[in-house]
C-alpha cells in the first residue's frame, strides 16, 4: 500500500554520532505522501534524533534527506521551515507571552523583512487557533495553561506556520488519556481533511498501532522494520524490538492491532539473571 | 501584571504606550534637574532658556561645558548599557543575565589599568594623553569577549556556554586588575579605582561625539537584530523549526551586545548592575512588548546613571564619589532580591 504513494521525505543512508556513539547508522527511510507515518522503538533507539533529523536540526549529519527530489541541505532555514513543521518534546516559551503572541511565532517564516504581518498571516492564525480550539484562550498566558491547553496551543503554533509535513515529537506525553485522544485526533484530522503529511514519535504502541498508516520500527539506529501495523505487530517482532513478551488481539472497535504485554521477553531476562 | 493578564491586547497596548510616555516625560525631567542642579542652582526656565539658544554667559558656560557633558555622557552611556543587557536577558532567556557576566567590563578594567601600568613613568605621571583610556578600555572589553567566544568554539551557540565562559574569563581579568592595582604606583591606582567605579565628571564634549559615532552604527545594527527576538523566545529546537538560525542569530546579538557595552564603558568606566537591572524594570512596567521594552529600558538605564551622578553631585559635593559606586549600591541589593526571588518560584 505505502509503496504506491510517492515519497514526500526520502531519507538516505542517514548516519549520525554522538561523539563516539552512532545514533542513526545508515538509515533509509520513505515518507510517503498524504499519510501518517508513525515512529516508534525503545528507548535511546534515535527515533526522537532522526524526526529532528529529517527537519535538519543536527548538524554533522552524513547521507540525505529528500524533500520531493530536494536535499533539504540547500534549503535556507524559512525556506525549510516553510515545508516541514516540528513540535519539540518538551517546547518552552516565557511564560508572560500569550498563546496568540505563541501562534503568530508559527508565522515567522513566511514573514518578509519590509512586509513583516499580512492579512493572510492572520488568517492563518485565527485558522489554527479555531483548529486547535484555542480561540477562547488567546488572551491567555502560557504560564496559566493546563497541560492539555499547552499542547494544543503549541500544536496550533505549528498549524499556523502552513506547513504541508508536520513532525511531532511525542506530542501527547504528560497527557491524560482523553486529551491524548484530542490531540492524535486533532493530527488524523489534519491528514485526513488537508491532507498533509505527518510525521510521529509515540511511545504507546497501541496508540501508535490505532493513528499509523505507516509504522516504523527503530531498533539500534536503523529502521528495523516498517509497513502497515498489521504487518508489524506480530510478538516475535515485538520481542526483538521492544523486548517485550506480548500477546496481539484485534481492537475489536476500531479494528487496528493492538497489544498486550506479557512482560519482559524470555532472551532479555535471561540477559537481565 | 495579573491584571495585564486579563485585558484585551488593545487595552494593554495603549496601557504600555502610555507607560513609556510616562518614562519619557521622567526621563526629560531628570534631564533637565540634572543640569539645573549642581554648587549653583540654575532655574529649570533658565536651563530651558540655554538649551534654546539663549542665556547669559556664566548660565552658558556652566550648563554648556560643566553639566550637559557629564548628563550627557551618562544618559548616552546608561541607555547602551541598559540596551545591551535587555538583549542579553532576552537572547539567554535569564532574567539575570547581564554585560558584567560576559566578561565585558571586567576585561574593560584589565585594559584601563594595563593602559596605565605601561603608559606612567617614574613619578607617577603618564607619559600619554589620558584621552586614550577610552580606547584601552574598549581593547580590553573586545579581547575579552573575543576570549570567550574562542574559548567556547564549537559550542559558542550555547547561551549557558557562553556566559560560564564570560564569568571565568570576567574572574580571570577581574583578577589580574587587582595585581596590576597592587603592584602599580599610586597616581595609577587611584587613578584607576576612579575609573573601576565609573564616573561621568571627567568628561568632555569631544569624548562624547566618539562615544556617539561609535555606537549609532551600533545600535542600528541592534535594533535590525531585535526584530528578529520573538522567535528566539522559545527554546532551542522550536525557535530553529519555524526557521531562525539560532546558532548564528545568537552569536551576533552576543556580539553587539558585548559591543554597546564596550563603547559606553569605555567612556564612563565600569558602571555596575545598570544592565542587569534597567531592562529588568522595564520588563516589570511593559511586558515582553520588543520596543517598547528596549526604548524603557535605555530610558531607565539612562536615568539611573543621571540620578547616580546627580546624587553623588549634590550629596557628596566638594567630593567627586564615582556615579558607579551608586548604582552598585542600589543595585546589588536588588540583585540578591532577584535571586531570592527566584529562589522561591523554583522550590
Amino acid at each position: 500500500m505505502a509503496d504506491l504513494v510517492p515519497s514526500r521525505i526520502e531519507v538516505r543512508d542517514l548516519t549520525l554520532m554522538y561523539g563516539h556513539d552512532t545514533v542513526l547508522d545508515a538509515l533509509n527511510l520513505p515518507i510517503p505522501r498524504g499519510k501518517v507515518t508513525v515512529l516508534a522503538g525503545p528507548n535511546g533507539c534515535g527515533k526522537s534524533t532522526l524526526l529532528r533529523a529529517i527537519r535538519r536540526l543536527h548538524t554533522g549529519q552524513k547521507g540525505q534527506i529528500l524533500l520531493d527530489n530536494v536535499d533539504i541541505a540547500s534549503l535556507g532555514a524559512k525556506d525549510l521551515a516553510r515545508q516541514i513543521g516540528l513540535l519539540a518534546q518538551n517546547p518552552s516559551a516565557p511564560p508572560d507571552m500569550t498563546v496568540e503572541e505563541l501562534v503568530r511565532l508559527g508565522r515567522y517564516p513566511h514573514q518578509a523583512m519590509l512586509q513583516p504581518w499580512s492579512e493572510r498571516d492572520g488568517a492563518a492564525v485565527n485558522r489554527a487557533m479555531d483548529g486547535t480550539g484555542v480561540t477562547g484562550l488567546k488572551t491567555r498566558r502560557i504560564g496559566s495553561l493546563s497541560g492539555g491547553q499547552l499542547q494544543r496551543a503549541w500544536i496550533a503554533m505549528v498549524l499556523a506556520q502552513e506547513t504541508d509535513v508536520i513532525c511531532l515529537d511525542e506530542p501527547v506525553n504528560h497527557l491524560d488519556m482523553a486529551h491524548q485522544l484530542d490531540c492524535l485526533d486533532l493530527v488524523s484530522k489534519l491528514n485526513q481533511e488537508d491532507g498533509r503529511t505527518i510525521v510521529l514519535v509515540l511511545h504507546d504502541l497501541n496508540l501508535a498501532a490505532r493513528y499509523a498508516d505507516q509504522l516504523v520500527f527503530v531498533h539500534e539506529g536503523r529502521v528495523r522494520a516498517l509497513g502497515q501495523p498489521e504487518e508489524l505487530m506480530k510478538p516475535e517482532l515485538l520481542a526483538e524490538v521492544f523486548e517485550v513478551d506480548a500477546a496481539i488481539m484485534t481492537d475489536p472497535v476500531h479494528g487496528r492491532p493492538i497489544c498486550i504485554p506479557r512482560g519482559r521477553a524470555r532472551a532479555a531476562v535471561q540477559e537481565v539473571a | 501584571m495579573s491584571t495585564l493578564a486579563v485585558s484585551a491586547p488593545a487595552e494593554r497596548r495603549f496601557g504600555i504606550g502610555a507607560i513609556v510616555l510616562i518614562i519619557v516625560g521622567l526621563f526629560v525631567l531628570l534631564t533637565l534637574a540634572a543640569i539645573a542642579f549642581g554648587s549653583t542652582w540654575i532655574p529649570l526656565e533658565t536651563v530651558a532658556q540655554v538649551i534654546l539658544g539663549g542665556g547669559e554667559k556664566t548660565e552658558k558656560l556652566v550648563v554648556w561645558q560643566l553639566r550637559m557633558p557629564r548628563v550627557m555622557a551618562a544618559a548616552i552611556a546608561g541607555a547602551a548599557i541598559a540596551f545591551s543587557g535587555y538583549l542579553l536577558q532576552r537572547i539567554t532567556r535569564n532574567e539575570l543575565a547581564s554585560p558584567g557576566v560576559l566578561g565585558v567590563v571586567d576585561g574593560a578594567a584589565l585594559g584601563v589599568v594595563l593602559f596605565l601600568a605601561i603608559f606612567s613613568n617614574e613619578s607617577n605621571a603618564l607619559t600619554v594623553s589620558v584621552a586614550w583610556q577610552p580606547l584601552a578600555a574598549a581593547i580590553g572589553a573586545l579581547t575579552a569577549i573575543s576570549l570567550v567566544f574562542i574559548l567556547s568554539g564549537r559550542q559558542s551557540s550555547s547561551a549557558i556556554r557562553l556566559l560560564l565562559f564570560g564569568i571565568a574569563i570576567a574572574a580571570v581579568a577581574k583578577a589580574l586588575t587587582t595585581v596590576f592595582m597592587l603592584i602599580g604606583p599610586v597616581y595609577q591606582t587611584a587613578q584607576a579605582a576612579r575609573w573601576l567605579a565609573g564616573a561621568v565628571n571627567a568628561i568632555s564634549w569631544s569624548e562624547i561625539q566618539i562615544m556617539a559615532i561609535c555606537l549609532v552604527p551600533t545600535v542600528l545594527l541592534a535594533a535590525w537584530l531585535a526584530k528578529d527576538l520573538p522567535p528566539a523566545d522559545l527554546d532551542d529546537v522550536s525557535s530553529r523549526s519555524i526557521g531562525l538560525n539560532l546558532p548564528v542569530y545568537r552569536i551576533a546579538v552576543f556580539f553587539v551586545a558585548a559591543m554597546l557595552t564596550s563603547i559606553a564603558v569605555a567612556f564612563v568606566g565600569g558602571v555596575g548592575f545598570l544592565g542587569l537591572i534597567a531592562p529588568h524594570l522595564a520588563r516589570l512596567l511593559v511586558g515582553r512588548a520588543r520596543f517598547a521594552g528596549i526604548l524603557a529600558s535605555c530610558l531607565i538605564g539612562a536615568m539611573m546613571l543621571i540620578g547616580a551622578d546627580l546624587l553623588v553631585r549634590v550629596a557628596f559635593t566638594p567630593l567627586e564619589v564615582p556615579a558607579g559606586t551608586v548604582t552598585a549600591i542600589v543595585g546589588a541589593p536588588y540583585f540578591l532580591f532577584l535571586l531570592m526571588r527566584k529562589d522561591k518560584t523554583n522550590g
